[in-house]
């Protein structure tokens, strides 16, 4: 058994000292020598393509990279600031609520028109916008429901000194 | 970072450690002596792995352009040999994974050619070329550490300390690597049954 153990292991040594001690054919520095000329000579020959970032020396690009990225960056905050305080002069402004003096806050507050006194009454082009049949239960949307035009505000008081 | 440059970090040091090579020579005589050093050193480490001479050959041409490429830092390689061969090896490595669903190439040619000349005849260099080269297919049945360690601890211009280097471990690892590839080997070629 051992002596079938060695004659295995020769046998791998004999196969391991083949693969590591090949031969290369004649000429291999040559050739190798030769590529690399040719290579060398492809890269002398190829035309020099740079970018703009590739022409600049040292912390050039860098520099300009970061100025163009603040500068992008000032341009979004001062355009969104601008955009928040646009006025729209074509639009009705909201209503304004006057706050009684022992009130606490909007829900006391009361609207310059006056609450109404009474329900106020369909007009005569307005139906509800739900129908509700005994047969079917199930609410159903009027084919000719139409939404009220919107609530009537007053317009904002101005000041005609100003 | 490409693979050749986290070579060139791992082997580059910031003290030029003393080489072999004159340091004043310019990039293309310092590339020609590191050819003529070392290419036959590189072409077996090749060899050993592709197991294809033109295959190995490549790898060894391909290893000296990444060379050029990176010409500007090779007075920061510490220790030329061991650099170049990791290089050789990554390629040859890389071009064997993707090479995985290519039918095998092993030229048994090859295997015929590198055999010691005049020891034996012509038939029975023929046998022993064919017996390494089914010995050899079974050490790619290994576990990849152990089959690294075996393969490099073939080239006979290494030395173990280098192969720990190649493959960024301790020698004593490497010893405990080889010496279970063999017996992992032994039992392979037991259960094979390869013909005396």
């Amino acid at each position: 058994m051992n002596a079938e153990r060695e004659t295995w292991k020769e046998r791998i040594d004999a196969a391991l000292h083949s693969a590591g001690s090949a031969r290369p054919a004649p000429g291999l520095e040559g050739r190798i020598l030769t590529r690399l000329a040719a290579e060398r000579a492809a890269v002398e020959a190829r035309p020099v393509r740079m970018g703009l970032f590739a022409r600049m020396s040292g912390f050039a690009a860098p520099v300009l990279g970061v100025a163009t990225a603040s500068l992008i960056c000032a341009v979004i905050v001062v355009g969104s600031v601008e955009h928040s305080r646009t006025r729209h002069p074509g639009r009705v402004a909201p209503p304004v609520l006057v706050l009684p003096g022992h009130g606490l806050g909007a829900a006391s507050a009361v609207h310059p028109a006056g609450p109404a006194t009474a329900p106020l009454a369909a007009g005569p082009g307005s139906r509800g916008r739900f129908t509700r049949h005994l047969s079917h239960p199930r609410a159903h949307i009027a084919p000719n429901a139409k939404k009220a035009d919107g609530v009537v505000v007053p317009a904002p008081e101005t000041n005609p000194q100003n | 970072m490409s693979c050749f440059e986290g070579q060139l970090a791992g082997w580059g040091a910031p003290a030029p450690v003393a080489n072999a090579l004159d340091t004043s020579l310019d990039t293309s005589q310092t590339i020609a002596a590191l050819v003529a050093d070392y290419s036959t050193a590189l072409y077996r480490v090749a060899f050993s792995v592709t197991r294809n001479a033109a295959e190995a050959e490549d790898a060894v041409q391909e290893t000296f352009l990444r060379v050029l490429k990176h010409q500007s830092r090779l007075g920061e390689i510490r220790d030329y040999r061991v650099w170049l061969v990791r290089i050789v090896w990554n390629i040859v490595l890389d071009r064997k994974r993707r090479a995985k669903t290519r039918p095998e190439n092993e030229d048994l040619a090859d295997h015929a050619r590198v055999l010691p000349s005049g020891e034996f005849g012509a038939d029975q260099n023929v046998i022993s070329s064919q017996e390494h080269a089914r010995i050899l297919a079974l050490i790619d049945r290994l576990p990849r550490r152990e089959r690294e360690a075996i393969l490099l601890s073939a080239v006979e211009e290494l030395t173990t300390a280098e192969i720990a280097s190649v493959l960024a471990t301790t020698e004593s690892s490497i010893r405990s690597r080889i010496f279970r590839a063999r017996r992992e080997l032994s039992v392979l070629l037991e259960r094979e049954g390869i013909s005396r």
